[in-house]
């Protein structure tokens, strides 16, 4: 007994390594191509080491623009978004697992369906409304939109939301507390896994983001990371040392704050030690 | 007026009334922030790309209206409509349930006890960090038919890897591989479900001498299906809405084997200039996604279970 | 418990943090800028091209204290931030553009303001270049730079297998020989390079140099032209270099790039505009250049790209933003622009650039650029181009091309007339 478990043991850690050689290659690629000098770029057999390591390229891709200016422009709007949506979303995430309400279904569809039109065409009509508020060229048009909830974190959120046993609020409100105590003091602990993960994806998604900067920012000083990344490729040319620089060092930002926080999100939802 | 009846209303009975109808605002307070977000940024253009599905317009220049015009040539005359639903369908049969079951897979893993789990969690989380232009030169030099990453290490085991992205047959195969790879968010999602699950219902399970795959389908899948309802919402409608990947990598070739129907609604806005007709595709795409989601909704009473709502609907 | 307060702590420190920078971010309307008009110039520019951008608008900035010039960078996103700017109305003031037949009723006539400012001297351009920005006979952008296509070649392979450089006047069939000897598989080097996906506009050189076009000269017809013996023949010379494994097909968008391979000296001999050369000399690859291979007897025909700057018409201060336009057009600036050809004759005189042998087979392919572009002839012909794309993809794939035309002709007929 003791020597299959722990045949099974080592199986699940071959396994493990084996894959996060599969997912991390790619990763180590860019950031080895990133080293490369523009001539090792195509080589066969792949080259996975640069014979010349070019580290000036990482210092010379983020100087070639004003860099850190998008940093903090980038910062702030992710800060914002992800602060935005957090408490937006699992407001009406509760709504709409907790209550019974005239409507609930109808608006419940609309909101999945929101997800359904590309932004393709709303774009311009967004563009121009936009435009009417004078959020054009400031990070607003990107950052208020997110304070009212979007409806791939709404609808994840009820999902969990769902399966906590309701037996809890009815507890509690016998003990006097009213529904937004419920929510504040129970489900929102309750669920908090729920919201890192929103969170996480909310950083990466904004962090990411490249369409809505594109159309909505003008000027330089206004631009996040990934326009200033979009200025490595032009109609003519591509600066691929750049891009893969420039890749790698913003993913930092990311990659970090999913470490800290991937520790949340698998403490699990925890309706087993409240009851 | 009914006399008869003011005069049963007593003082508590009116507070009563009131705080009924306070609590039946209650939960429209808590969904408010959505409603008024939908009806101030998303409301006014949708229905402006839905009239102007009726219109004529280059974007710039004048807008006229036409009519049903731009939906009947869309199923009558143009080609390319029916190849772009064709393509994405065939991506989404593939991917939706390779996706689903990967995720899930990978999920399960790391979701045993080991050493070094944040790290692995990290590791598998690593290529949905990468974005854009930059993920699309990785898959560029991993899929390249002759200095290719892949076809290198094929040619290692005597295998003589296709020219993948240069040929008609293996670049949709190669767009469901580099979209796979970026399976985090599910992943993720799975996660967070799995450890929603009491451990002691395993624990009994252990005891009743159930083995591991008779406590996945009995445990795990039943009490993960409102996360795994979620997840393949969400995977079909991200699978009509590819577009980043096929923009960036092959551009919609070779020969519009890899043209999704996101790319042809893209490109008939921003590259042939004719935005009413690209709204009228997109609400086609919207009506084909919400009639599936309608579908799996449908469906999911069957199969989806909730802890409360048992009791709840009763 | 604890943890969590100490992330809701977090939290409001963060949100205090950012809303005080925020509020810093709030001079950010149209117009002024720190009691300085501000004007907007948008570029596709990228890299060091884009920083000669930045240094023409300082320039400009200081003749003119009082305007502050907002240079946006779109990159390859430029098409698509400019169709939604124009779409809502809300266009830049002064913007590069190439593509006129699309846009040129939301841009500003220029002719008046030219014939009011005699100082630009319009002789001192290539007259060639105004075909690029004329519509209907309206002017609507001042030429900026262009660039012709030339072959560039390998020093360091030609020398290695002993074949004498590109002479002018060589034919095809001479550079099919040498591309030929210059490709050996078992080291993945290959003597030219075919993009499976090309740009068609790219291509015309090579079919007018057959004899053959996309379209007819007055941009009525297409049968005849697109599916020509001349026009098939030229195209199909492409996909059977392929097809006969002295030429790499290398992919569309973001795949390895018939530059890179040629950086890593992998590639003998690749057609380009004059973009890439400082990559190339960057890259340290010992190359030359030389004017495109002529079919046998027929003369060689030159293709011109060319970039203009624009006005756009919903522009609230024209008079400012042609200022920048002549501006940029002078000498001056023409000057600074180093990475592609200038287009003001005198500066060329002045800098001799046409003597350098890098840069004399441009200069020999601008005489030859006699042709009109197809998407200057035909005011749909992005839709027509898109049937020809698909034909061409397919050639290029190792189809047979003539079936290919005459089907891409039947299906953009109806396009002609509307």
């Amino acid at each position: 007994m003791k020597g299959k478990k722990r045949l099974q043991k080592s199986f699940v850690y071959g396994l493990l390594i084996a894959l996060s050689l599969l997912f991390l290659l790619p990763f180590f690629w860019m950031v080895m191509t990133s080293l490369k000098g523009p001539e090792e770029l195509a080589q066969y057999p792949p080259k996975l080491f640069p014979s010349e390591w070019h580290f000036e390229n990482f210092a010379k891709a983020w100087n070639s623009q004003p860099f850190n200016v998008f940093l903090v422009n980038s910062l702030i709007v992710t800060a914002l978004t992800t602060i935005g949506q957090i408490i937006s979303s699992t407001l009406v995430a509760y709504g709409f697992a907790r209550f019974k309400f005239k409507g609930r279904d109808v608006l419940f569809i609309i909101l999945l369906a929101t997800m359904m039109i590309p932004w393709d065409v709303t774009m311009i009509p967004q563009y121009m409304e936009f435009n009417l508020f004078g959020w054009i060229n400031t990070l607003k048009a990107l950052i208020i939109p997110s304070w009212f909830g979007s409806a791939f974190y709404i609808f994840l959120l009820r999902q969990f939301i769902m399966s906590i046993p309701k037996e809890l609020d009815e507890a509690a409100r016998i003990d006097g507390a009213n529904v937004f105590q419920i929510y504040y003091k129970i489900y929102l602990p309750l669920v908090w896994p729920v919201i890192v993960l929103i969170a996480v994806f909310n950083i990466l998604g904004s962090w990411n983001d490249y369409l809505g900067p594109l159309i909505f920012l003008n000027d330089q000083s206004k631009y996040t990371l990934t326009l200033g990344l979009a200025q490595f490729k032009g109609v003519h040319d591509v600066n691929t040392n750049g891009i893969m620089a420039v890749t790698f060092l913003i993913s930092i930002v990311p990659l970090v704050l999913f470490f800290l926080a991937q520790k949340k999100i698998v403490e699990g939802v925890q309706t087993t030690g409240l009851k | 007026m009914k006399s008869g009846l003011s005069a049963s209303i007593t003082p508590s009975s009116i507070q009563m009334k009131r705080k009924k109808q306070w609590s039946k605002l209650i939960p429209y307070l808590f969904v408010a922030p959505w409603i008024i977000g939908f009806v101030v940024f998303t409301l006014g253009p949708l229905l402006f790309s839905f009239v102007i599905s009726f219109f004529d317009w280059p974007i710039v220049g004048e807008k006229k209206f036409i009519g049903f015009s731009n939906y009947t040539t869309m199923f009558t005359n143009d080609p390319m409509f029916w190849h772009s639903l064709w393509v994405t369908v065939k991506f989404a049969l593939f991917f939706v349930p390779l996706n689903i079951i990967l995720a899930l897979l990978l999920a399960i893993l790391l979701n045993q006890k080991v050493k070094g789990s944040s790290l692995f969690r990290t590791f598998f989380y690593v290529p949905s960090v990468i974005s854009g232009v930059a993920l699309a030169m990785i898959w560029g030099s991993v899929f390249d038919g002759e200095y290719g990453i892949l076809n290198y290490l094929l040619s290692l085991i005597g295998i003589e890897g296709p020219n993948w992205l240069n040929s008609t047959s293996w670049a949709l195969v190669a767009m469901v591989i580099a979209s796979l790879w970026g399976q985090g968010t599910l992943m993720l999602i799975f996660l967070a479900g799995l450890k929603n699950i009491p451990q002691d219902l395993y624990e009994a399970a252990e005891i009743d001498g159930a083995g591991k795959i008779f406590q996945f389908f009995k445990i795990t899948v039943p009490l993960l299906s409102p996360t795994i309802l979620f997840n393949l919402i969400m995977t079909i409608i991200g699978a009509f809405q590819q577009l980043t990947l096929a923009l960036v990598l092959t551009g919609g070739g070779p020969l519009q084997s890899t043209y999704f129907y996101a790319m042809y609604v893209y490109e008939n806005a921003f590259k042939y200039f004719k935005m009413g007709y690209s709204s009228a595709n997109a609400w086609i795409m919207f009506l084909i996604v919400l009639a599936l989601t309608l579908l799996v909704f449908k469906s999911s009473s069957t199969w989806v279970y909730y802890e409360n709502e048992v009791k709840n609907d009763k | 418990m604890k943890k969590r307060k100490m992330w809701f702590s977090l939290l409001i420190a963060a949100v205090v943090l950012v809303m005080s920078a925020c509020s810093s971010n709030n001079s950010s309307g149209d117009g002024k800028k720190d009691g300085k008009t501000v004007l907007r110039f948008a570029t596709w520019d990228t890299g060091d091209t884009l920083k000669i951008q930045q240094d023409i608008a300082k320039a400009f900035e200081k003749e003119n204290k009082d305007v502050k010039v907002q240079v946006e960078a779109y990159g390859d996103g430029f098409d698509q931030k400019i169709a939604a700017s124009f779409g809502a109305k809300n266009p830049p003031d002064v913007m590069y553009m190439w593509d006129f037949t699309t846009y040129n009723k939301s841009l500003e006539p220029l002719d008046g303001y030219v014939q009011k400012d005699p100082d630009i001297k319009m002789d001192d351009f290539y007259e060639g270049l105004f075909n690029y920005s004329k519509v209907d006979g309206k002017l609507y952008g001042m030429p900026a730079g262009f660039s012709t296509m030339v072959v560039y070649y390998n020093k360091k392979l030609f020398d290695q297998y002993q074949i004498p450089y590109p002479k002018e006047g060589w034919t095809w069939d001479e550079f099919k020989e040498i591309a030929k000897k210059l490709t050996d598989k078992s080291k993945k080097q290959y003597g030219f390079a075919v993009t499976s996906e090309p740009d068609t506009y790219d291509l015309q050189g090579l079919v007018w140099s057959n004899g053959g076009s996309f379209i007819s000269d007055d941009g009525k017809k297409i049968d005849g032209a697109m599916n020509s013996p001349e026009t098939v023949e030229a195209l199909q010379m492409y996909g059977d270099m392929v097809k006969d494994g002295m030429a790499i097909s290398t992919g569309g968008k973001n795949q390895q790039s018939a530059s890179e391979i040629f950086k890593a000296n992998k590639l003998g001999m690749l057609i380009n505009g004059i973009w890439p050369i400082q990559g190339y000399k960057d890259a340290k690859v010992d190359f030359g250049t030389a004017m495109i291979p002529s079919f046998g007897s027929k003369p060689v025909k030159g293709l011109i790209s060319s970039s203009s700057i624009s006005i756009a018409k919903d522009s609230k201060q024209k008079d400012l933003a042609w200022k920048f336009v002549k501006f940029y057009s002078s000498e001056q600036a023409i000057k600074m622009r180093t990475a592609d050809l200038p287009v003001r004759k005198s500066i060329v005189e002045e800098t001799k650039v046409n003597e350098d042998p890098l840069y004399k087979p441009f200069y020999t392919m601008l005489e030859n650029a006699t042709n009109t572009p197809a998407f200057l002839l035909n005011k749909n012909w992005n839709e027509i181009n898109r049937n020809l794309s698909a034909a061409i993809n397919a050639v290029m794939l190792g189809q047979d091309g003539k079936p290919l035309f005459d089907k891409a002709v039947k299906d953009s007929e109806k396009y002609l007339d509307k």
